[in-house]
């Protein structure tokens, strides 16, 4: 991995207004982002996230911490000294200006000799396939194209990290998808450190190397999409990422109890009360198990039914099986089975 | 049902009282222009259509110095309002958080609400003093005194535009390497020009048909075309000024007509 493009931010925090209204916006976050990673900053709307990588670009500085590009503190620096671009949510393309002049708008204020621009200009509209409208003004294209020219804008000066801030949120879902096979080939041709900002877990989950997670200014969990989605770090994790139930167990003796029940636990877990979290296409359905439930209701979703049922002692559970099992009526006992690998223990509430 | 609007179309007598308001608006001006192209030597008498009174101006050396001055000061005083008020719109429209907003809009807009009258006497009294103390003569006081009061004029077009341009494209340039400075004159400002031609028209307007202060500032020999018309009507009125405010009249409505243009188009091209 390349040391100058890591991304280190330390105790980084950032509150807006002061005395009694004061807003903490970020608080306290330290992470690495590795060189040449795409890295994720996922979590609902007023989470930090847009604070974070407002932050990495230089619009805002943090009122506690320190932001490090390889080894070259640039917490004070102002954006337009920092090798940072940014793909903005609304691409705040300029509008007196055509598609070439838009992508060669960073290399011109960076002095750099019109022929070797103009060279660099068409190279990188190849890049995002937009050659053919280099002399269009910006108002004529449509929002796809425009996401491009974007993109295009940010990476022909070569930065070391490229932030992306929710650049696929104005796109239709088609065009969603597309788009984002087409970051990620960016990402891999260029090399280039992405830092995207997302809501969507799904866009999360399919684009990232790492994803950091996070909740009110705070990182709830960072690492890659595999272990987040097995191994959510707590309540709110699981819950954002993907679905999950949540059942209140008694942890005793390497095993969680759900009133007589006993599961025995792949990891050591504090004893007490605690919160069993599992998905719901993980729990399997077998006849006879110690663990019964009864059926309430049954949803078709196409591709699979979802089951929700409630245990004995009243906690509603939801579990998916594939579409092909008979289905089972209302008000019938199932017997189910958590597998112990799909089983995380979290803080009781 | 849902009750209808109010809509003061409907009130009884609306068209009556409108009509009147038109007629009042555009007759005396309707019969300035009218009585500019009259034959006779009467503002109230018609003699027959002529173009006499157009050429008699034409030819008059003090119409047309005092002409050429009134462009001359309209042009350098709106050249600097529009200036000063780029600067001032840019510095308050861009600084939300600035202490003191209030006041400093109060300030950029005293002009429009403290009476032309005393800003004149005012004026009188300091450029007197100014004139004692370094001798300057020239056409500088009534080019500053213009320009003092076209700055609101030329503000109101230039900070709107402002207002409605997105800060995010300042914060790309930015992004993008440039220095605050080379933001500004590489994206701010060319966004901003529709609205600083507006401006710049609009203040050359203000300009040109000044008379109050324009009276009370200018030195012996510095006749405008309005003030040397307000002379000419101290001797009785002739229509060689009926002929000289016709002209006078369709500039404005050239300069006028073309603001609204570059306005209508400003408006569109944000959406």
């Amino acid at each position: 991995m390349d040391e100058a493009t890591r991304v280190y931010v330390k105790d980084a925090s950032k509150r807006f207004g002061h005395g009694a209204t004061v807003v903490h916006a970020l608080a306290d976050v330290t992470l690495t982002i590795e060189g040449g990673s795409f890295f994720t900053l996922l979590g609902p709307s007023g989470c930090g996230k847009t604070t974070l990588l407002r932050l990495l670009a230089g619009f805002e500085t943090p009122t506690g911490g320190r932001i490090l590009l390889g080894d070259q503190d640039v917490t004070a620096l102002p954006p337009n000294r920092r090798p940072i671009n940014t793909v903005f949510q609304s691409y705040a393309l300029f509008p007196h200006l055509s598609v070439a002049q838009n992508v060669g708008f960073g290399l011109k204020m960076q002095g750099i000799a019109r022929a070797k621009r103009d060279a660099r200009v068409d190279q990188m509209l190849a890049l995002v396939r937009m050659q053919d409208f280099a002399e269009r003004p910006v108002a004529q294209l449509s929002g796809g194209q425009q996401q491009r020219v974007a993109l295009a804008r940010a990476l022909a000066p070569e930065p070391r990290v490229l932030l992306l801030d929710e650049p696929l949120s104005a796109l239709d879902l088609k065009l969603r998808k597309e788009m984002q096979i087409e970051l990620k080939r960016l990402q891999r041709e260029t090399g280039i450190t992405f830092v995207f900002v997302t809501h969507d877990q799904e866009e999360a989950l399919t684009m990232s190397d790492r994803i950091a997670v996070m909740s009110a200014g705070r990182v709830q969990q960072i690492g890659t999409p595999r272990e987040i989605y097995a191994h959510p770090a707590n309540r709110f994790v699981a819950g954002f990422i993907g679905e999950s139930n949540f059942l209140p167990v008694t942890v005793a003796d390497g095993a969680a109890r759900i009133g007589d029940h006993r599961i025995s636990l792949a990891a050591p877990a504090d004893p007490g009360p605690a919160t069993l979290a599992i998905r719901p296409e993980d729990i399997m359905l077998e006849p006879g198990a110690a663990l019964s439930a009864e059926v309430t209701d049954t949803v078709y979703l196409g591709n699979a039914v979802q089951i929700m049922a409630r245990l004995e002692d009243g906690t509603q559970i939801a579990l998916r099986q594939p579409a092909t099992i008979d289905l089972p009526e209302s008000g019938q006992r199932i017997g189910l089975r958590l597998p112990v690998e799909a089983v995380q223990i979290l803080e009781a509430e | 049902m849902a009750e209808r609007r109010f809509d003061p179309t409907r009130l009884p007598g609306f068209a009556t009282v409108a009509v009147a308001v038109f007629v009042l608006l555009y007759l005396p001006i309707a019969t300035l222009v009218a009585y500019s192209f009259n034959g006779g030597d009467s503002v109230a008498v018609w003699g027959g259509f002529s173009l006499d009174w157009y050429g008699r101006a034409w030819a008059n050396e003090t119409v047309k110095a005092a002409a050429l001055r009134s462009v001359v000061i309209a042009a350098c005083a709106s050249a600097l309002a529009t200036t000063l008020a780029t600067l001032a719109a840019v510095g308050v429209v861009r600084n939300r958080r600035m202490k003191g907003r209030a006041v400093v809009y109060m300030a950029i807009n005293q002009p429009l609400m403290v009476p032309e009258i005393v800003t004149a006497v005012a004026l009188l009294i300091f450029f007197a003093s100014v004139r004692q103390f370094t001798g300057y003569q020239g056409l500088g006081y009534l080019i500053a005194a213009h320009a003092a009061f076209c700055v609101p004029f030329a503000y109101l077009p230039i900070s709107a535009r402002l207002e409605g341009m997105d800060a995010t494209l300042e914060a790309a340039a930015a992004d993008l390497y440039a220095t605050p400075r080379q933001a500004f004159r590489h994206v701010t400002l060319p966004l901003l020009t529709p609205g600083i031609i507006a401006g710049a028209m609009l203040a050359f307007v203000i300009s040109l048909d000044d008379v109050v202060i324009t009276e009370f500032v200018k030195s012996a020999g510095q006749d405008t075309l309005p003030t040397y018309m307000l002379a000419q009507m101290r001797r009785g009125v002739s229509p060689e000024v009926n002929a000289i405010s016709t002209m006078l009249l369709m500039v404005t409505v050239v300069l006028l007509t073309a603001f609204f243009i570059i306005n209508k188009q400003t408006n569109r091209g944000k959406q």
